[in-house]
């Protein structure tokens, strides 16, 4: 990803509210961790699973923040069980930035990541995870903003998932 | 020692804390002898201490009690690493251990029935004051004295199985429910609005 849609993408994240993220970090999305970290408005919280990146971000959001969790699409098998009873069953809004490796539009693609990638969307409308697949950076602070206010308006967690230029 | 007991001692010391429960029998007990607006009853297992450390991160100046049980915590040592790294001072754990998977009906044993030291992992995960409680007189000096200080503090509660809550009425308030009412209680006593909550 070019460091401008990283800034970008930051910002968007910024304008829309977000001021606490829990993650992990993973290869598509990674230039966002420094301008995270360096951003004295955002509060970024490491987690050891993005189970626990799930509910730590819950938590900060029914205190009163605006919680975006970031990970990689395999975490969204990882924390599907703290994704469907916190954020869908108790009902709380997180915004999941998503870097979606292995679909058809990831850039990076490979045997590796295919099957994981194969799985991603049918798992999120298993678990009525509503998503917008973002491949370029038009719209993307419009899209961004668009997204947590879904999550807002359903009280459930909404996901952004990453490809395309973002995974180069 | 039961941990009704020790569930009684803490709620005549609940003035302003938020107390997150998970999923065990120590929720029913709790949701029975405490109707603080500040109680927050997740429901799963394995999630009561994470959406607990959320709090405790979002709202540092509030102290965050989570009830946590041994299946729980098992279900998501993860925790452990985080707490120790992060040690978010305004928070304090009590992990009732009973060594046995008692909401099943069947009371198979735990790993810390066996070989497995909860407060030992904590305290390795990096969280100093992580302790195991055995008698309910430690629960009163070093369990109920945690609360009044400024540091994160791990309890490991050995209690002895009980099925208490199995005679106790549940409680009939649905997790949305509980939900606003614990969110609507932060509202006033933080003076601020919680953002997803908007306008209708």
């Amino acid at each position: 990803m070019k460091d401008e849609l990283a800034k970008r993408l930051v910002q968007g994240l910024k304008d829309a509210g977000i001021n606490f993220v829990t993650y992990l970090p993973e290869t598509r999305l990674s230039q966002i961790l420094p301008l995270l970290r360096d951003d004295p408005d955002i509060e970024l919280i490491g987690a050891a699973s993005e189970q626990e990146a799930v509910t730590i971000a819950a938590g900060a959001t029914l205190g009163g923040k605006q919680a975006a969790v970031y990970m990689e699409n395999t975490g969204i098998y990882v924390s599907s069980y703290s994704l469907l009873t916190i954020g869908k069953q108790l009902g709380v809004p997180i915004l999941l930035v998503v870097g979606y490796l292995g679909g058809v539009p990831d850039q990076r693609n490979s045997f590796l990541y295919a099957t994981i990638g194969r799985h991603t969307i049918p798992t999120l409308e298993g678990l009525g995870i509503d998503y917008m697949l973002l491949n370029d950076g038009e719209r993307l602070e419009i899209n961004i903003g668009d997204a947590m206010r879904a999550a807002n308006a359903q009280r459930a967690p909404y996901a952004l998932l990453f490809a395309g230029e973002f995974s180069v | 020692m039961i941990r009704h007991e020790c569930l009684e001692l803490l709620a005549v010391k609940i003035t302003d804390q938020l107390v997150v429960t998970s999923q065990s029998g120590q929720r029913i007990e709790w949701s029975h002898l405490s109707k603080h607006e500040g109680n927050l009853l997740v429901g799963m297992m394995g999630c009561g201490i994470g959406v607990a450390m959320g709090l405790a991160l979002a709202l540092p100046h509030r102290k965050v009690i989570a009830l946590d049980s041994d299946g729980s915590v098992l279900l998501s040592l993860f925790n452990l690493a985080t707490l120790g790294n992060l040690r978010p001072k305004n928070l304090v754990i009590y992990v009732f251990d009973n060594g046995v998977y008692s909401g099943s009906r069947i009371s198979y044993p735990t790993a810390t029935s066996g070989n497995t030291d909860l407060a030992g992992m904590a305290r390795s995960a990096g969280i100093v004051n992580a302790h195991t409680i055995r008698d309910i007189e430690d629960f009163k000096d070093r369990g109920m004295e945690a609360l009044s200080r400024g540091e994160l503090a791990f309890f490991v509660c050995k209690v002895e199985e009980s099925l208490l809550h199995r005679e106790i009425p549940r409680p009939n308030t649905d997790l949305a429910e509980n939900k606003y009412t614990f969110v609507r209680y932060l509202e006033r006593t933080e003076g601020k609005t919680i953002p997803f909550l908007g306008r209708g």
